[in-house]
């Protein structure tokens, strides 16, 4: 939403009494903090209000367009601490008037910088913004329009005083940065560890260097990298980095279902769990258990094992005749303390026992340890070892569903069959590793490109299955099109220096006016063949069989 | 689910007070009842039968972990999210506050551009699972 004028003026107002708050407020503070220090014997009692004030100063500075007051006041803050548990020297309480002198001493202009984004703790963003220090203008320049063209938004950076200015204001997403020894980076190391840790989420950091030795690898984790790469920079094998950092920060809550006829207990335990930051539903009825499973799809089940008419272990029983529900651990909650009749239960079915009264803590430990273990088994059975995207057998599986939806809601779906061009050349020339990069970077370009709604498969070695939900023939194919000319502007490394790639694709659908559910698959097939035929590099989606409903 | 209409914020200082209240009224077209205190946040709570309790937790005399549970105890703030604003970011601290019966935890500084979207994000991840 854009700020009307009237909501621009308001703020500017609340702003410009802000800094008429600080112009007061910072200089006393200074006295006091100087008055402190100069002291024999000081209180250390004296020092809460002053570390109170820079509390409130860390929490508040920022939101009125005061950033760097904000951050400064934060580390005074946790300067402030530290004094009163090292027993409050007087060096300490020095460093802390000074830091507050010149806390005074920022410019509070007419002109606030915008106002910084609060770390919000879900917070997604489509664009994911990636800060780059290097000082090779052309690596910079290639690293730039390859993670652009993965959908990263890259600002680029000359030197380090513009990067540490744009970091002190707000956290990106990521940074790329060089850190040989010689380049701008390598200075900037201590800082960027000392921001990290007034950060909530600690910000992923790929180190770019020209040498590898021990002491700048161990600097460079220091600072928080989760990635290290020497030149010649692998880009794609740098972007697919960059990927499984995030996809190790944004992994979707656990999913619990309780399954309890005491509403009061069922509340209390979702309530726990959900501060847990997992989502939870309740189930009060075991009659309508399997319609919230199927519907929920639990990655636990935690279930009284007294219900009214039925047991618990009946009812676990039951989940287990499907197939589909047999990777759901099952706890037990129960007052029973009885081990024989806890083992009789097991051995029906179920996974465990989770004994009342029992603390949140306690609950909240176990039910996330068991949710933890069955997620990773779960992926590890459905995913592709290499590019993490579905198998062959569930995208096939996935491909069926959406007909079957499209169908129903008559709404169309396209699926297209993706074949990296001439690939048995790439892993013959430079090896199956680059081969593994090459596929991986398409797998992370099709899934960075593809909606959140659309399915992706690894079909077989170097072809790719996607599911696009509500998408007809042509969108499907201008879609798939963008992502075939981003593909080929790709750099990869190879043995013999830099290469390319490119991938050919055949698009089918369901779709008005024949709605033809038969064959999708093999129709998609057979415009991936022809679009070998007509040279490769291209999409193609053959024509309808006419006639057929 | 109803819709979210009426937040109350309980915040000792002024200037946070309104910013938040600009934030929500204006950008977020919500209604705020500001507090500036726990016990006036508590009286406030009754009649102004908040959908969303905003509550800051450094407050001089009764503080916000003190308020929450004052306004737990109240059977018709039952359903009612209470989220916490803090300028303590450690995830120990964030954790604290949730075992609390926070239903989040906003830190500050805030965005006051985005505050109304992370008020109804909280607002209805909260009812998706309650």
């Amino acid at each position: 939403m854009q700020p009307t004028d009237q909501l621009r003026a308001q703020l500017q107002q609340l702003s410009d009494g802000f800094r008429q708050r600080l112009k007061e407020q910072l200089p006393a503070l200074r006295d006091q903090a100087l008055v402190l220090a100069a002291e024999q014997k000081p209180d250390p009692q004296s020092l809460e209000p002053i570390r109170d004030q820079l509390h409130m100063l860390a929490g508040s500075a920022g939101t009125f367009g005061f950033a760097e007051v904000g951050v400064q006041a934060r580390a005074l803050e946790q300067l402030a601490n530290r004094c009163l548990r090292n027993g409050f020297g007087e060096t300490c309480r020095q460093e802390l008037a000074d830091g507050i002198a010149s806390l005074g001493q920022l410019p509070l202009g007419a002109a606030p910088e915008a106002p910084i984004a609060g770390q919000m703790m879900a917070d997604i963003c489509e664009n994911r913004c990636i800060q780059v220090l290097e000082a090779n203008a052309d690596l910079a320049m290639r690293m730039s329009q390859t993670l652009e063209s993965f959908g990263y938004r890259v600002e680029r950076h000359a030197n380090a005083e513009s990067l540490t200015a744009s970091l002190r204001a707000r956290q990106p997403d990521a940074l790329v940065i060089d850190v040989s020894p010689a380049g701008p980076g390598y200075p900037m190391l201590d800082i960027i560890a000392e921001l990290q840790s007034s950060w909530t989420h600690p910000m992923p950091l790929i180190a770019v260097s020209d040498r590898d030795d021990f002491d700048i690898q161990i600097a460079a984790v220091r600072a928080g990298a989760q990635g290290f790469f020497t030149r010649p920079v692998d880009l794609a094998a740098l972007e697919n980095r960059l990927e499984r950092c995030f996809g190790s920060l944004q992994n979707e809550p656990f999913r619990i279902l309780v399954v309890d006829d005491d509403t009061a207990l069922a509340t209390r335990f979702a309530t726990v769990l959900s501060a847990a930051g997992m989502l939870v539903e309740t189930v009060e009825q075991p009659q309508q258990l399997l319609e919230h499973i199927e519907n929920f799809l639990p990655d636990v089940i935690v279930m009284d094992v007294h219900m009214p008419g039925y047991s618990g272990p009946e009812l676990a029983q039951m989940i287990r005749l499907h197939d589909n529900w047999l990777r759901v651990p099952i706890l037990y909650l129960s007052a029973e303390t009885d081990v024989g009749r806890q083992m009789a239960a097991l051995l029906k079915a179920g996974d465990d026992f989770i004994t009342k009264p029992i603390s949140d803590s306690a609950l909240m430990t176990t039910v996330f340890s068991r949710a933890q273990r069955a997620r990773l088994v779960s992926r590890a059975l459905a995913r592709d070892s290499l590019t993490g995207l579905l198998k062959h057998a569930d995208i096939k599986e996935q491909v069926e569903l959406e007909v079957e939806r499209s169908q129903r809601t008559r709404l169309p779906v396209s699926v297209a069959m993706i074949d990296i061009d001439h690939f048995k050349q790439v892993n013959d020339r430079h090896g199956h590793g680059v081969g593994d990069n090459v596929i991986r970077a398409l797998a992370n370009l099709l899934r960075q490109r593809l909606r959140k709604i659309d399915r992706l498969g690894r079909y077989g070695g170097e072809e790719f299955v996607a599911v696009l939900p509500n998408c007809n023939t042509q969108d499907a194919k201008s879609i798939l099109d963008e992502i075939r000319k981003a593909f080929q502007a790709l750099q990869f490394s190879g043995s013999e220096g830099p290469f390319q790639c490119t991938f050919s694709a055949g698009v089918s659908a369901c779709e008005a006016p024949e709605w033809q559910t038969e064959e999708v698959l093999e129709r998609a097939d057979a415009g991936l063949y022809q679009a070998k035929a007509q040279g490769r590099n291209r999409i193609v989606a053959p024509q309808q069989k006419q006639g057929m409903l | 689910m109803s819709d979210l209409q009426r937040v109350l914020h309980i915040e000792d200082d002024p200037s946070i007070r309104e910013i938040v209240r600009i934030a929500l009224e204006i950008v977020g077209g919500l209604t705020v009842k500001s507090c500036a205190s726990g016990p006036e946040g508590l009286v406030a709570a009754e009649a102004f039968a908040p959908q969303f309790i905003l509550l800051d937790v450094m407050m001089p005399g009764m503080d916000g972990p003190q308020t929450l549970r004052h306004l737990r105890e109240k059977p018709a703030l039952d359903e009612v999210p209470i989220v916490f604003m803090t300028a303590k970011v450690q995830p120990p601290e964030i954790e604290e506050y949730q075992r609390m019966g926070a239903a989040h935890v906003i830190t500050k500084p805030f965005d006051p551009m985005t505050l109304p979207e992370q008020v109804r994000t909280i607002w209805s991840q909260w009812h998706a699972t309650h």
